[in-house]
């Protein structure tokens, strides 16, 4: 697509965090096509999860809404070369 | 002058007529739409507790999960009203005719919505974000007290800017100091409480947050009557990238900069837009002052300008639309920011872009 720069077609390492005591992941970093909706991450986890619903976090701070792109999240927010994702099985940031 | 456009987004309001959808109708004859106007920063959920009392009669048996629909296309709830009305309504329909569902929620298309909880827990998270790009954190946000966060969140619900403003300014949230306003002297009243911002005209950390929405049509159209319809939420492109303010000595950073800098690609080609339209120039500026929110003239100088901006290869933007309100490409950044900016302290902008046919494959 035409709005879209080139840089978001490559992958972002995406660091998932299990807090409050939420099942951990075997693998905890996955490589997730920058094209695609944070609302894709949260069906990944709750998949793997075998949940419904989960409250999912980047930087231990906010929860994205499911519509931005894992790309912007990354150049927003990420550091040290990933994006870090918690999950929580209740709230666990207001 | 500040705080007088800021008021004009805050009293903003679409007139909604809502229709019940005829699915759920198990009343002869069929209820009647009804009418209710839907404040521009607020969202779609918070005014279920109005509609619902006109409908419930009519209503199937089963338990209620309210949605709202707009010719076939499910309504995200957690995207403000006003900006869903910018854009799915390129030419503005009033009243807008919304169709109401209270049963078969559409969870492939729509998250989960419980209510008002739902819409605030969205909006506090939307400030997190807008915090976090703005301070590097959202510690602010993180730790305000209960009460105060319950008064935003009512000041948001009942469009009281006074209580908004009272809140937001401990979250010292303020990226850039209206350079416009302040070479105008108006800027004494909306700087109390921002201790923060040091030099005049100097930016925090100069990001600013930016909700983008862009549609690319693919057809040409003159007027936008005729502009085909979004059917399906695949055609909306999200972008959330904030811009990062470069003031230059004796320069505005204008609304067109910042296009530029969050949609690269359609600019690739003619790095010197600006410099090719000299006429955009400070009778634009003193004329704005005056006129600050006005759009009728803005549409016609807009498209021109943009047509003298946009190269053949490249794509063309046909409507850049904030708050209801086309402005001009060469308003200050700032201005726009602070004063056009929702409560999430995001800024959201819609876009609607022509790709040429051969890049569209």
């Amino acid at each position: 697509m035409a709005t879209e720069s080139p840089s978001s077609a490559r992958k972002v390492v995406v660091h998932f965090r299990a807090t409050g005591g939420a099942p951990i992941l075997k693998q905890a970093k996955f490589k997730i096509s920058g094209t695609d909706k944070f609302a894709k991450v949260i069906e990944f986890l709750c998949r793997h999860l075998g949940r419904e619903t989960l409250f999912v976090y980047v930087n231990s701070a906010f929860s994205p809404n499911p519509d931005e792109l894992v790309i912007d999240l990354y150049n927003n927010f990420g550091f040290d070369g990933k994006l870090i994702v918690n999950y929580a099985c209740s709230m666990a940031w207001g | 002058m500040h705080m007088e456009a800021q008021k004009y987004v805050w009293e903003g309001a679409i007139p909604l007529q809502i229709h019940l959808h005829e699915s759920e109708v198990t009343t002869l004859p069929p209820p009647p739409p009804t009418l209710i106007l839907a404040p521009r920063i607020g969202y779609l959920p918070l005014l279920v507790g109005l509609i619902r009392p006109y409908f419930s009669s009519a209503l199937p048996p089963g338990v209620d999960t309210v949605w709202f629909e707009y010719k076939g296309l499910p309504l995200k709830w957690y995207i403000p009203t006003g900006v869903l009305f910018d854009l799915l309504c390129p030419e503005p329909e009033r009243p807008w005719n919304l169709t109401v569902h209270f049963r078969g929620y559409p969870g492939n298309v729509l998250i989960p919505c419980e209510g008002e909880d739902s819409v605030k827990w969205s909006f506090i998270n939307s400030l997190k974000e807008a915090a976090y790009i703005i301070n590097g954190n959202c510690k602010n946000v993180m730790n305000m007290s209960q009460s105060d966060q319950a008064e935003l969140w009512r000041s948001v619900m009942n469009g009281s800017l006074e209580g908004y403003l009272r809140v937001s300014s401990k979250l010292k949230l303020v990226t850039i100091e209206d350079e416009y306003s302040m070479k105008m002297n108006f800027s004494s009243k909306s700087q109390q409480g921002n201790g923060e911002t040091n030099v005049a005209g100097q930016p925090k950390t100069g990001r600013i947050p930016v909700r983008l929405y862009v549609w690319s049509v693919s057809e040409d159209f003159d007027d936008l009557e005729d502009a085909p319809n979004i059917d399906s939420w695949d055609k909306v492109s999200f972008i959330n990238r904030p811009v990062e303010i470069h003031v230059e000595k004796g320069k505005f950073f204008t609304l067109h900069d910042a296009v530029k800098m969050l949609l690269p690609s359609f600019f690739s080609d003619n790095p010197l837009i600006s410099d090719e339209s000299p006429k955009v120039d400070r009778v634009d500026k003193t004329e704005m002052s005056s006129d600050d929110t006005s759009n009728n003239k803005g549409r016609e100088n807009l498209s021109e300008h943009v047509k003298s901006s946009s190269t053949t290869r490249n794509a063309e933007i046909k409507l850049v639309r904030i708050q209801g309100i086309e402005p001009k490409l060469e308003i200050p950044f700032s201005w726009v920011v602070n004063n056009l900016m929702n409560p999430d302290h995001f800024l959201h902008i819609y876009i609607c872009v022509k790709v040429p046919e051969a890049n569209t494959t």
